[in-house]
């Protein structure tokens, strides 16, 4: 697997709103090799695609698209110096061999840490970072774990002296940014490593996998191609459009609307503990002077802070959290923000027996038990290991 | 508070007979003035519009909106703008407009709140809404004119 496209993404999925009025789905599941699909199904297989998508630079983020800072971001992401112990990496929890996680329920660090590891697949694509979208870019993201004393537990001043300490570094940095880290201050040499770890991390994309040859087969037509896909895969992304409703949050070609939602998991990170999840997110961004409203932001049009000005902060965010991307999911066990979910079984089943006493009361109104069968379960599993 | 009801109740005792009697009259006098409306600027003229294609219009117990998306196709998960037109049917501008959405099937508005930008007397632009799961949206647009408001709703479906 290289790390410019492979596997291996998705920790949480949010599936399991019961059919309602926005399309009358035909045919169910068939044991013929071709699933019959509705015009309103076709077109939301086609809003699946295409893969991949092309992006471009990130304008908040001076150094990204450069070759220089992002082969210093890698080298940065690898390296033990951004450790207070010089004994972990942003790599020692975002292994590229389990799909840039860590294969763990909750991340650890130095300490364990409340949610479960994100993968870095198609980080490009993403508006909100951190399950409780915290961040509102991929640089102000990437100082999190630097400074988070359970996890590298740096402080900038102990960054700034790592960086400007070890020659081959100080020279990397000094050519990626203009300036020597140990003539600048430590803020700045801190949002610059997390900018070069940033755009690192926007190379990190996968790859074209079977589904996407299906959802192309379908735009044009070609029903030959349309029946190499896998047919109990096919049967579950019927379920996934129709009885399901997973499209309404896993929408697009990265299988996530970019947003959050509450679904019925417990909201305690430990024993009296509650984790605020999307709320408590809001809360950070805002104060945050890392945000794109702020002064670090390298768009000084201030057009990529849009969504940052405009996002509300309501009690109905209680409990809320990002809904990841499902592409290769496979890789990326075990699911959901707090790891509890070990499967793609075990996630498929939560929303088919899904507890509705845990949900907000001004929560998910479509969100209800699928009572899947064990067989409509297999198909949905299959669907999602072709992603 | 019982000591400043009774001492308020005290004072009022001391105050002369023919004083009390004067202060319901007194009272009955100054309350319509209290409660007049303030004074209202004359009404703007309803503002000239030309929105082009994709124009929309909604009417409702003589209030109208006319308003247009940027863009015109609203996808899913995209932020979006709203120009919109409110008038009265005597042809003057609304004095003001509030524009929200969201999503009835699923129970919940927008993550974003809309800013507005004011172009001119019943003239404003909504920037920043987001529709972000695909399916049935509902448009509320509040049309005001002085205290009084009219809404106006108007469902719009995306992504499908």
């Amino acid at each position: 697997m290289t790390r410019a496209a492979a596997g291996g993404a998705a920790l949480l999925l949010l599936c399991g709103f019961l059919a309602g009025s926005l399309h009358a789905p035909v045919a169910a599941a068939s044991s013929d090799r071709q699933v019959a699909f509705s015009d309103s199904e076709r077109a939301l297989i086609r809003a699946q695609g295409p893969w991949p998508v092309a992006t471009g630079p990130d304008s908040s983020n001076r150094f990204s698209g450069r070759p220089d800072a992002i082969a210093l971001g890698e080298t940065l992401f690898d390296s033990p110096a951004l450790s207070i112990g010089r004994d972990r990496s942003c790599a020692s929890c975002h292994d590229a061999a389990r799909g840039f996680a860590d294969g763990l329920p909750r991340g650890i660090g130095i300490a364990r840490v409340d949610r479960n590891t994100p993968a870095l697949f198609n980080m490009r694509l993403v508006r909100w970072f951190g399950w409780d979208g915290r961040s509102d870019s991929l640089w102000a993201q990437s100082i999190h774990p630097i400074l988070d004393a359970r996890e590298l537990a740096l402080t900038p001043e102990t960054l700034r002296a790592r960086i400007a300490g070890e020659a081959a570094l100080a020279g990397a940095y000094a050519r990626a940014t203009g300036g020597a880290a140990e003539t600048q201050d430590a803020e700045t040499v801190l949002v610059n490593v997390a900018k070069i770890l940033a755009a690192y991390q926007e190379t990190i994309v996968s790859g074209r996998t079977a589904f996407d040859g299906f959802r192309d087969a379908a735009v044009a037509g070609d029903a030959a191609a349309m029946a190499a896909y896998p047919p109990a895969a096919q049967r579950g992304l019927k379920l996934f459009l129709g009885r399901g409703q997973c499209v309404l949050c896993h929408f697009g070609p990265n299988f996530t609307n970019a947003e959050f939602h509450d679904i019925g998991l417990p909201h305690f990170a430990d024993r009296g503990r509650v984790d605020p999840g999307r709320y408590g997110g809001v809360k950070s961004l805002r104060a945050s002077r890392y945000n794109l409203l702020g002064p670090f932001n390298d768009d000084a049009s201030r057009a990529t802070a849009g969504f940052t000005r405009h996002v509300r902060l309501i009690p109905r965010l209680w409990g809320e959290f990002r809904v990841p991307s499902l592409r290769n999911l496979t890789a990326t066990a075990p699911y959901m923000h707090d790891g509890s979910k070990a499967t793609l079984e075990d996630a498929v089943r939560h929303y088919s027996e899904i507890d509705e006493d845990r949900l907000h009361q001004d929560g998910e109104k479509l969100l209800k038990p699928l009572k899947l069968s064990d067989a409509e379960i297999a198909d949905l599993v299959a669907f999602l290991r072709t992603l | 508070m019982r000591t400043t009801i009774a001492a308020a109740r005290a004072a009022l005792l001391a105050l002369p007979a023919a004083l009390l009697l004067a202060l319901p009259v007194a009272l009955a006098l100054a309350l319509p003035v209290a409660l007049a409306p303030s004074p209202v600027a004359a009404a703007e003229p309803c503002p000239a519009h030309d929105f082009g294609d994709g124009t929309t219009t909604l009417s409702k117990d003589g209030a109208t909106v006319i308003y247009r998306t940027v863009p015109a196709e609203i996808a899913v998960g995209q932020p979006f703008s709203v120009e919109a037109v409110a008038c009265r049917d005597d042809k003057t501008a609304a004095t003001a407009i509030r524009l929200d959405a969201g999503m009835p099937a699923h129970g919940h508005g927008m993550n974003y709140a809309p800013s507005e930008r004011k172009l001119g007397p019943g003239h404003s632009a909504f920037d920043g809404l987001v529709f972000h799961m695909p399916g049935r949206w509902q448009m509320t647009f509040d049309v005001y004119e002085g205290e009084r408001r009219t809404r106006l709703d108007h469902a719009v479906t995306v992504g499908r």
